[in-house]
C-alpha cells in the first residue's frame, strides 16, 4: 500500500465490461520526508472504491490486493491492479522518538 | 494501472494459440508507478477497440491477463478503458518529472484543469483593488 492525495478524476465511456460502474483518480504519491510528505511529484491512477474526493489522503492498495478490494463472487475476473482502498485520517510517526500523531484535514 | 496513450498497433501472424485473435495495441505511459521493466512503452492486449492517439487506462499485471478468460495466456497489460475526460487539479499538472521523459509531456487530450488556485484568485481580487485606487 502506499499513501497519496487525490488529485483528478479519470473519466471513460468505452471500457471493458468489467470495469463498468467504477470511477478512476488520480493519486499524487505522497514522501516519507519527515512529518511533511510533500508530494513526489509522481502521479497514478487507481480505481476508487470508498467515495474519495479531490484533496482526500488515502492509501493505495496495488496488484491482486487491489483485485480482493473489489471481490466479487468470481473474483478472478475483476480486472483492477491498482484500487483506492481507505481514506486517511491520520498518520503516526516518529519524530525525535517520539510517537506524534498528524490529522488530515 | 497506467493511464497512457495508444501509440500504434503490433501486428503478429504466428503467436501463441492462447492470444489468436487479440489485438495488441503500443502504449506510452503518462504515469507508471515502479515499472516492471526500465521501457517507455508497454504492449497490452486491446479488447476495448482503442485507436492510435487516444488515451487508454491499461491494467498490467496477473488482473489484466484475465481479459483473455484464461490465466494461461501470456499477456501482461491490458486495455481497460478509452479516456474521454482527465480532471486534475490545478497546479498537480506539472509534476516532478520521473523515470518516463514522456511524463512531461502529460497533455491528454482531453484535460482538464479543476479547483480555483486560491492565491491567484486572491491576487486577481487585491490586484482590481488597487487598480482601481488611482
Amino acid at each position: 500500500m502506499m499513501l497519496g492525495r487525490v488529485v483528478g478524476e479519470v473519466w471513460a465511456t468505452r471500457k471493458n465490461p468489467r470495469i463498468e460502474g467504477r470511477k478512476a483518480l488520480l493519486v499524487a504519491v505522497l514522501g516519507q520526508d519527515g512529518e511533511k510528505r510533500t508530494p513526489t511529484g509522481e502521479v497514478v491512477v487507481a480505481f476508487d472504491s470508498i467515495g474519495a474526493r479531490i484533496g482526500h489522503t488515502v492509501a493505495v492498495a496495488w496488484g491482486s490486493g487491489a483485485r480482493a478490494v473489489f471481490a466479487a463472487p468470481d473474483n478472478r475476473w475483476t480486472l483492477v491492479d491498482a484500487a483506492v482502498a481507505r481514506i486517511v485520517d491520520a498518520v503516526l510517526v516518529e519524530k525525535d522518538g517520539k510517537e506524534v500523531e498528524e490529522r488530515e484535514d | 494501472m497506467i493511464l497512457g496513450r495508444l501509440v500504434g498497433t503490433v501486428w503478429a501472424t504466428k503467436k501463441n494459440p492462447r492470444i489468436e485473435n487479440l489485438k495488441l495495441a503500443i502504449v506510452r505511459p503518462y504515469f507508471w508507478y515502479n515499472p516492471s521493466h526500465d521501457v517507455e512503452h508497454v504492449v497490452a492486449v486491446d479488447q476495448v477497440g482503442a485507436e492510435v492517439g487516444q488515451d487508454v487506462l491499461v491494467c498490467v499485471g496477473q488482473p489484466g491477463r484475465w481479459v483473455a478468460g484464461d490465466y494461461r495466456c501470456p499477456i501482461e497489460a491490458s486495455v481497460m478503458a478509452i479516456v474521454d475526460r482527465v480532471e486534475i487539479e490545478r497546479g498537480c499538472e506539472h509534476a516532478a518529472p520521473g523515470p518516463f521523459a514522456l511524463r512531461a509531456q502529460f497533455k491528454p487530450t482531453t484535460l482538464v484543469r479543476v479547483g480555483a488556485d486560491e492565491g491567484m484568485t486572491g491576487g486577481e481580487e487585491r490586484g482590481g483593488g488597487e487598480r482601481g485606487t488611482p
